[in-house]
Order: C-alpha cells, then sequence, then structure tokens
C-alpha cells in the first residue's frame, strides 16, 4: 500500500508502464478498482439491470409476478392500434411544442431586458428576483395552479367575476377542450425558471467591445439585439430548446397531479399511460414495451442534437 | 443618474409587471394561509386581518412527518451522493488505470437513459429487495441515480486541478488517502456545494418514486404528502390550512437558498444542464 502513493495524471505519464503486461498493471491499480467499486455496484443494480430488465420484458406480457410469457413484438404491434397511446404522444408533441416556444419568447425577453439595465445593482436585483420562484417545491407550485383553476372559488375564475366576464367562468381543468390548454399555460408568464439565468449568463458573455462598435456605428437597440446580441446568445439558445424538449418528454408527474390524464384522456401524456399501465393494469410488459419506445425516441432526439445543434456551441464559444 | 433611470424606466415598467404576475399567486398563497374561512369567502382579494396563526398549527401537525422524512432522505442520499462521486471522481481525475475510458462511459451512457423507461423495473426490483415502504426504496437509488451527473462534474473539476500539487504530496510521502482527503477536498469544495443542493432540490422535487415505492404513506415525502394533504381539503371549506401547509412545505428550500444564494443559482443553471 505505501509503495502504491498517487497514479500520475495522464499527461505526465511515462512510457514505462508498457513494459508491464496489462494484469500487472490492473493488479497495480487494484486500488482504484476498488474504490470505483461502491459506484459501479449502485448502478448496475438500480440503473443497468432495469433499463435492461425493461428492454427485455417488452417482448412479454407481464404482470411483474407470476405471468411472464414471451410474446415478441405483439406489445408493440398493440401500441400501434392504441388511440389512448396516440392521443398522448399527440398531447405531448403540442405540450412540448408550446413550451419551446415560449422558452423562447419570455425568458429571453426577461433576460434582454435585464441585460440592457443601465443600472447594474437593479439587474442584479431582477436576477435575484426571479430564481426565488424556483425555491418553492414544484408540487406546491403545481398545487397554487390547481387552485388558481379551481371551478368554485379558484383564482380565476374569482377574477373573470370580479371583472365582469362571468361568462368565461368554468372549471379549466375538467373542460375537455381547455384542460390541455391550462396544463400549457401553467407557469405563466415563464421568466421565473432556468432559462433566464443561461440566456442572461449568454448575454453577460458578449464581449464587451463588440456591443460599443455596434454603439459607435450607430446601431439603434433594436439592430443592436437582432443583429448582435441575439446569434452571439444561440448556443443558449439551442442549450435551452434541448433541455426544454427532454424535459417536457420526461415530465408526467405535472398531469398526473393536476389533472391525472382527464377528463377522460384527453390531457394523457405517454408516461402517465405507461405509469398507469404498470400500476393500475397490471400490464408490465406492455408499460416496459411503451418505455422502450420513449428510450428510442430520446436516442433519436440526442442524434439529432449531437447531428445538427450542438456543433454550433463551440464556434459560439459557448 | 437620472440619464441612467430615463433610460432604464421603460425596462423597470416591463419587469415590474412581469415580477407581479409571477410573484402574485404565491403571495396570494400567503395571505391566505393566515385567514379564516368566512374570511377567505367574503373578502377573496383582501388582506389578512386579524391574522390566523392557527392554520399553521393545524396544518404543522397533519405535514411536519412529511418534512421529517424529506430532510431524512434528501439529507441521506445527498451525503451518500457527495462521498461516492467525490471518491469516483478522484479516481477518474487521478489515476490512469486500464479501462478508464471503459468505466467513465459506462456511468456517462446513464444520461441517456430516461426515468420511465427504468420505472417500472426498478420499482419492480425494490419490492423483491423488500424494501417498499422503506427509506431504502427512496435513498439507495437516489445514491445510485444521483452519483451519475456528479461524477461527471467532479471528474473535470479534480482533472483541471494543479498536478503539481499531487506531485508534491507524493514526493512528502503522501498517501492516496491523503491526496484525497487534503487536496482533493479542500479544493472542490465550492463544486460540492453546489452538487449537495443540486442533489437537495431533485430529491425534494421528486414525485413519482416516493409515491410508488412508499404506498403505506408513512414515509411519503413533502411532495408526495403535500399532494394528499391538499386533496384531503376536497369538498371542506377550509382554505387557510392548506395554504399554510403550502408555505411550511417551502420554507425549508428556502432557507437553503437564504443561506447559499451563489451556489444555489450555480446549481439550478447545473442542474439544468444535467436534465
Amino acid at each position: 500500500m505505501s509503495e502504491l502513493t498517487l497514479g500520475r495524471h495522464t499527461a505526465t505519464t511515462p512510457a514505462k508502464p508498457r513494459s508491464r503486461t496489462l494484469w500487472q498493471q490492473i493488479v497495480r491499480y487494484r486500488e482504484s478498482y476498488l474504490l470505483l467499486l461502491p459506484t459501479f455496484l449502485l448502478i448496475l443494480i438500480f440503473n443497468y439491470y432495469p433499463a435492461g430488465s425493461a428492454l427485455y420484458h417488452s417482448l412479454f406480457e407481464w404482470n411483474g409476478a407470476n405471468l411472464k410469457q414471451f410474446t415478441g413484438l405483439n406489445n408493440f404491434v398493440q401500441m400501434a392500434s392504441d388511440k389512448t397511446l396516440w392521443q398522448s404522444f399527440g398531447n405531448l408533441v403540442q405540450l412540448t411544442l408550446f413550451a419551446v416556444v415560449i422558452n423562447l419568447i419570455f425568458p429571453l425577453g426577461a433576460a434582454a431586458l435585464i441585460f440592457h439595465l443601465r443600472n447594474l445593482p437593479m439587474a442584479y436585483f431582477y436576477r435575484v428576483l426571479f430564481v426565488v420562484p424556483m425555491v418553492v417545491p414544484g408540487v406546491v407550485v403545481l398545487m397554487i395552479w390547481r387552485f388558481i383553476y379551481s371551478p368554485n372559488l379558484g383564482l380565476l375564475n374569482e377574477l373573470l367575476r370580479a371583472t365582469g366576464q362571468e361568462a368565461l367562468v368554468r372549471p379549466w381543468l375538467g373542460d375537455f377542450t381547455l384542460a390541455l390548454y391550462a396544463i400549457m399555460f401553467i407557469g405563466f408568464p415563464w421568466v421565473a425558471g432556468f432559462a433566464t439565468l443561461i440566456y442572461l449568463a449568454g448575454f453577460q458573455a458578449i464581449p464587451l467591445e463588440l456591443l460599443d462598435s455596434a454603439a459607435i456605428d450607430g446601431a439603434s437597440t433594436r439592430q443592436r439585439f437582432f443583429s448582435v446580441e441575439l446569434p452571439l446568445v444561440m448556443s443558449q439558445i439551442k442549450l435551452v430548446t434541448i433541455l426544454t424538449v427532454i424535459g417536457s418528454f420526461q415530465n408526467f408527474a405535472t398531469i398526473l397531479v393536476m389533472t391525472n390524464g382527464g377528463p377522460g384522456t384527453v390531457t394523457m401524456v405517454p408516461g402517465l399511460f405507461l405509469y398507469r399501465n404498470a400500476m393500475h393494469y397490471n400490464k408490465m410488459g406492455y408499460a416496459c414495451a411503451i418505455g422502450t419506445l420513449m428510450f428510442v425516441i430520446t436516442l433519436a432526439l440526442t442524434y439529432l442534437n449531437t447531428r445538427y445543434l450542438k456543433s454550433s456551441v463551440e464556434y459560439t464559444g459557448g | 443618474m437620472t440619464r441612467t433611470f430615463r433610460h432604464d424606466f421603460p425596462i423597470h415598467l416591463v419587469l415590474a409587471v412581469v415580477a407581479v404576475l409571477t410573484f402574485y399567486p404565491f403571495l396570494f398563497m400567503v395571505f391566505t394561509s393566515f385567514k379564516t374561512s368566512p374570511q377567505f369567502i367574503h373578502d377573496f382579494w383582501g388582506l389578512p386581518w386579524p391574522l390566523t396563526v392557527a392554520n399553521y398549527r393545524d396544518a404543522w401537525t397533519r405535514i411536519a412527518v412529511y418534512l421529517v422524512n424529506s430532510i431524512i432522505v434528501s439529507g441521506v442520499s445527498m451525503v451518500g451522493v457527495l462521498i461516492l462521486a467525490s471518491i469516483s471522481g478522484f479516481v477518474f481525475a487521478r489515476f490512469n488505470f486500464p479501462g478508464r475510458e471503459l468505466f467513465f462511459f459506462a456511468i456517462l451512457g446513464l444520461l441517456m437513459i430516461p426515468g420511465v423507461l427504468t420505472l417500472v423495473p426498478a420499482f419492480l426490483l425494490v419490492k423483491s429487495f423488500g424494501l417498499l415502504n422503506t427509506y431504502g426504496a427512496l435513498i439507495l437509488p437516489y445514491i445510485a441515480g444521483g452519483q451519475i451527473f456528479a461524477i461527471f462534474i467532479l471528474r473535470s473539476f479534480i482533472a483541471s486541478l494543479p498536478e503539481e500539487m499531487f506531485e508534491a504530496a507524493r514526493l512528502d510521502g503522501a498517501s492516496t488517502w491523503q491526496a484525497f482527503r487534503h487536496i482533493a477536498i479542500p479544493l472542490s469544495k465550492p463544486i460540492l456545494v453546489t452538487i449537495a443542493i443540486m442533489n437537495i432540490l431533485g430529491t425534494w422535487n421528486d414525485y413519482i418514486w416516493p409515491l410508488v415505492t412508499t404506498p403505506d404513506g408513512k414515509l411519503w415525502t413533502i411532495s408526495v404528502g403535500i399532494v394528499t394533504f391538499s386533496n384531503s381539503f376536497r369538498g371542506l371549506e377550509s382554505w387557510g390550512p392548506m395554504f399554510a401547509g403550502y408555505v411550511i412545505a417551502s420554507i425549508p428550500l428556502i432557507v437553503i437558498f437564504l443561506f447559499s444564494m451563489r451556489y444555489f443559482i450555480a446549481g439550478l443553471t447545473s442542474g439544468a444542464i444535467k436534465a
């Protein structure tokens, strides 16, 4: 143990170890493997095994206990004609597109406004101010929105009554046509989130000389924003877009808490449908098949992202 | 000064409107938490006076247990993640053992696996271990999952530390443990705090996993507990205690925020990058 002190960093590794056999090297570094053991035990048990199990059991009719029958691609065939699943993917696409558009407008606008303030202490104040709501637990925020939409003494309905718009009063989350839009609207005005922070960091990284030369050339505030600032925060815009898509794709707790997919199944999303198949209908195999499909879509999105979006992050200096 | 103000004024106007729209629901929550039901019904928009502090007593007796569960689960998970991730991050950063890249890739690859894929088998696994309705059902998977991104961050941070320091320690006869304990860890302190906060936020806000793995309700964390607590008010004309519960549930994270604002903001942004 004592002669085995610190391993050498890659950059300074001398050529000497090459003369040793691989086995000698492994023995020499046994301490490293031992130290990594707890980490790998945990991820093998709680991450790799469940992932593999999900892919494997997507080919079975499985109730998680006694019934386990290999059915080949039957689950996937069944999925192709499952109306609720199609509906839930339709909802997911709408929710995701809406979230992407929102995050391209409101947080970007707020970050640009804060960046344009000349009074820097005030700019700092707003930055902190818009972080505070993120500290409130996510579920509490959802509970507040459930109250806002509440059919009886809800904030939104009371506001409509107070302003004489009684005709518009309705049970927002129980309305077949409006429930999905009500869910999209959660978080309005959407500025208190990580997107604002990321955009702001992007604006603040713009070299001052660029802004100065734009000013010297007589650019208006508008020209400065669209021709100088916006192109320079493009990598942040892409980052926020990717994160929004992935976040929207994974999140079904919001729907579970707000509407549980209802009324009917008009606000169903794939994650919640998977959850319901597993926990309520005991169709574990079918749930795993839905999970597998979502995994494949995630991989496809990751591929598209590295192929078309990520490359530009480097040359703008992210 | 006046020129600055004249330039900033329209911006302040817009930001103020946005801030009011953002914060009004939260203020409404706080106001209502101090109201009796008649006050709420007859004076919906008004300020609460006199303050009904009893709402907080009612809410506290019902959600304190969830808050304690959350503090235990998030606290223990956070400590576990810090210990495992700092050891593994250190090993990946400073030892050139055979297979290092392969092992690291095995950890990185997990970032591509969505939680919905593993949800069902992970639940059945925890069930088969007999861990349902125990702290282990929450803490062990939280440590397993939480360490992934933490290792990723810590590896690059510890690798960026100058080799000379470790070289000097080695010449002075320092053991691996001493180099870890007295060089790597003290220098990584800011990043460790950020990871800790990020991790607490993640486990504190998680809803699905505790809902699935602690069905009997005794070990519910605050996220699950508060929804059930809120549902129990359905049909009851009792808003004050409900909103008081929401406020109580928000206090621990706000306290952490007040004491570590800078790390908190760093944690939120890096937490975003994780997702």
